[in-house]
């Protein structure tokens, strides 16, 4: 049984976790719907893992709920996790295991897992199945943690920080292994504190600061909302008065050919007055989740002034 | 095949401390039984023992000693202290790495998230200290009627078992307070250093009972009343004293089902 395209497959409601004074999150309301890839962004210590511990019943709530498929993460936590498999950023599995056994052991604990996608996923991702899993290295590591989490193929994949620390070509087969899942219909939650190593693969992402969800939004979106900020080298002096007159552009800084500036939204009105001159460069800072959360929070902030 | 699941994967784990420490207890029963008729017929021991102070003499066995028989021998060696260290320390060792050991490694996050329930994990664990525990015991068991073949000497064999029955059950209790004390607080070190101090404490309230009024009145509250106050060497199994200390056992197990399914996991 499959959840359809499009039904939630994660809802959270005020979901809260407190622990002391400034861990855990607050109210998060949290909507993910099958077959899409949501990515789950914010900064280290934002609450990230806290939530997804949360969903598989690790911990508790201080209060809210949630439901996975439709059944509470709690009372029904075996039906769901028949369903889920999860990856967690600390790479912790047994480590006197080698890896081919760390598979059959966590296969088994599913009820088992057909060995001929064990075997191929093992042979794309290149795993060291025969070396004890506290002697692998990092990278080597983590292929095994992502064998074991897609390996049962199921319903939704929870990825904590998948990215972090992967080789490139580990990198581009994960996104491989991602866009897979999409195309089966099925659902992938991961978290990630750098928006450019997973923007490409999500669908939406929620933004997550200080344990609250600030936003959740289609990443073209967010990337029209973003920050960018550019360098454009000039073969002579230009004036600086018009570049300051761009709508979206601001912190504009010129010295003799070179302008330094930052844009929000689209580059067009920027590109075209940057082609009257004579252009010899033009670098483009990828956007940080800070900016992001700076684009964010300055236009709530506009907002509020002009209400 | 030792990764089918959890249960299997526990014995798996337990394999060589339950192998080291059998290995041990089996060379120690032995040890005393190759000993016993050397001392027994070349040295007055008794005499050497009543003439202890009677502090040193009730923390070696008290009036359990008794060095005319290969009982009262054991009585003196092996039964009040040495065994319940050993099999107990054995226990909490392994306890304390069930639940808390696991979670301060992560691989709890890892378990708990497959398709199984936080009481099945444990009980499955459990399973398997409690036989790991009971095949250490074996192995002493199996020790001392070996030696005791082998020297010819004779042993009431149905008591010493009765005894290292016993000695099983308390060992088992202090488990089960080390994986309760576990459940409750993740801290494996906490568990163990708590664990062993009630060890202590009430081993000598318990051996010390007949010499201080005070302690005599709450004797009954140290498990090891239950064990040794019965002298299952010479008089056989309790049934009573072995019912208190299973229920001792199961109780304090129960609480850490509870205290395991209730909590926070520590990321």
């Amino acid at each position: 049984m499959t959840t359809l395209v499009g039904q939630p497959v994660i809802s959270t409601t005020s979901l809260t976790k407190s622990y002391g004074r400034s861990r855990g999150i607050i109210d998060v309301d949290l909507e993910v719907r099958a077959g899409e890839v949501f990515g789950f962004l914010g900064p280290n210590g934002a609450g990230k893992t806290t939530t997804i511990r949360l969903l598989l019943d690790l911990i508790r709530p201080t209060r809210g709920s949630a439901r996975v498929f439709g059944l509470d993460v709690h009372g029904e936590r075996i039906a769901i996790h028949r369903r889920v498999s999860y990856l967690s950023g600390e790479l912790s599995l047994w480590g006197d295991l080698t890896g081919a056994q760390l598979l059959t052991y966590l296969a088994n604990l599913r009820g088992g897992v057909d060995p001929a996608e064990i075997r191929r996923l093992s042979e794309r991702l290149q795993v060291e199945l025969d070396r004890r899993f506290k002697t692998l290295s990092r990278g080597n590591k983590q292929k095994i943690g992502l064998v074991a989490a897609f390996m049962a193929r199921p319903e939704l994949v929870i990825l904590d920080e998948p990215t972090s620390g992967l080789d490139p070509i580990v990198q581009q087969e994960f996104e491989r292994l991602v866009e897979e899942v999409r195309a089966d219909g099925r659902t992938v939650f991961l978290s990630s504190h750098i928006l450019p190593e997973v923007e490409h693969l999500c669908d939406r992402v929620g933004i997550i600061r200080e344990g609250r969800l600030v936003t959740v939004e289609a990443v073209a979106e967010l990337k029209r909302r973003a920050l960018r900020r550019l360098e454009l080298d000039f073969a002579a002096a230009v004036p600086p008065d018009p570049f300051r007159a761009v709508p979206g552009v601001r912190d504009v800084e010129v010295h003799e050919g070179v302008v330094r500036c930052t844009v929000q939204g689209s580059l067009d009105a920027l590109v075209k007055l940057a082609a009257r001159y004579e252009v010899i460069d033009l670098h483009v800072v990828e956007t940080s989740l800070e900016e992001i959360f700076l684009a964010y929070y300055g236009e709530e902030m506009n907002g509020h002034a002009a209400a | 095949m030792l990764l089918r699941n959890v249960f299997l994967k526990s014995l798996r784990d337990l394999r060589w401390p339950s192998f080291w420490t059998g290995l041990g207890m089996a060379v120690l029963g032995f040890y005393f039984m190759w000993l016993y008729p050397t001392f027994g017929k070349q040295l007055d021991l008794q005499a050497m023992v009543d003439a202890f102070p009677p502090a040193i003499k009730a923390l070696v066995g008290g009036s359990l000693i008794d060095l005319s028989s290969p009982e009262g021998f054991l009585n003196m060696e092996l039964f009040p202290l040495m065994l319940p260290l050993i099999l107990g320390g054995f226990a909490m060792a392994v306890a304390s790495g069930a639940t808390a050991g696991e979670e301060s490694r992560g691989t709890l996050d890892v378990l708990l998230a497959a398709p199984i329930g936080r009481l099945p994990v444990l009980v499955e664990k459990v399973a398997a200290i409690v036989l790991a525990t009971v095949a250490v015991a074996v192995c002493l068991f199996v020790a001392i009627w070996g030696g005791a073949a082998f020297t010819g000497t004779a042993l009431a064999l149905d008591k010493v078992a009765a005894a290292v029955a016993l000695a099983t059950l308390l060992a088992l209790a202090f488990g089960a307070l080390t994986l309760a004390i576990a459940a409750f607080t993740g801290e494996r070190a906490v568990a163990l250093g708590i664990a062993g101090a009630v060890l202590v404490v009430t081993y000598f309230v318990n051996a010390l009972a007949p010499m201080v009024d005070a302690l005599d009145r709450i004797r009954g509250l140290s498990p090891f009343y239950y064990y040794i106050g019965s002298d299952p060497v010479r008089n056989g199994l309790d049934v009573g004293h072995a019912a208190i200390l299973g229920a001792l056992a199961v109780t304090l197990f129960v609480v850490a089902l509870v205290a395991f399914e209730r909590r926070d996991l520590t990321a």
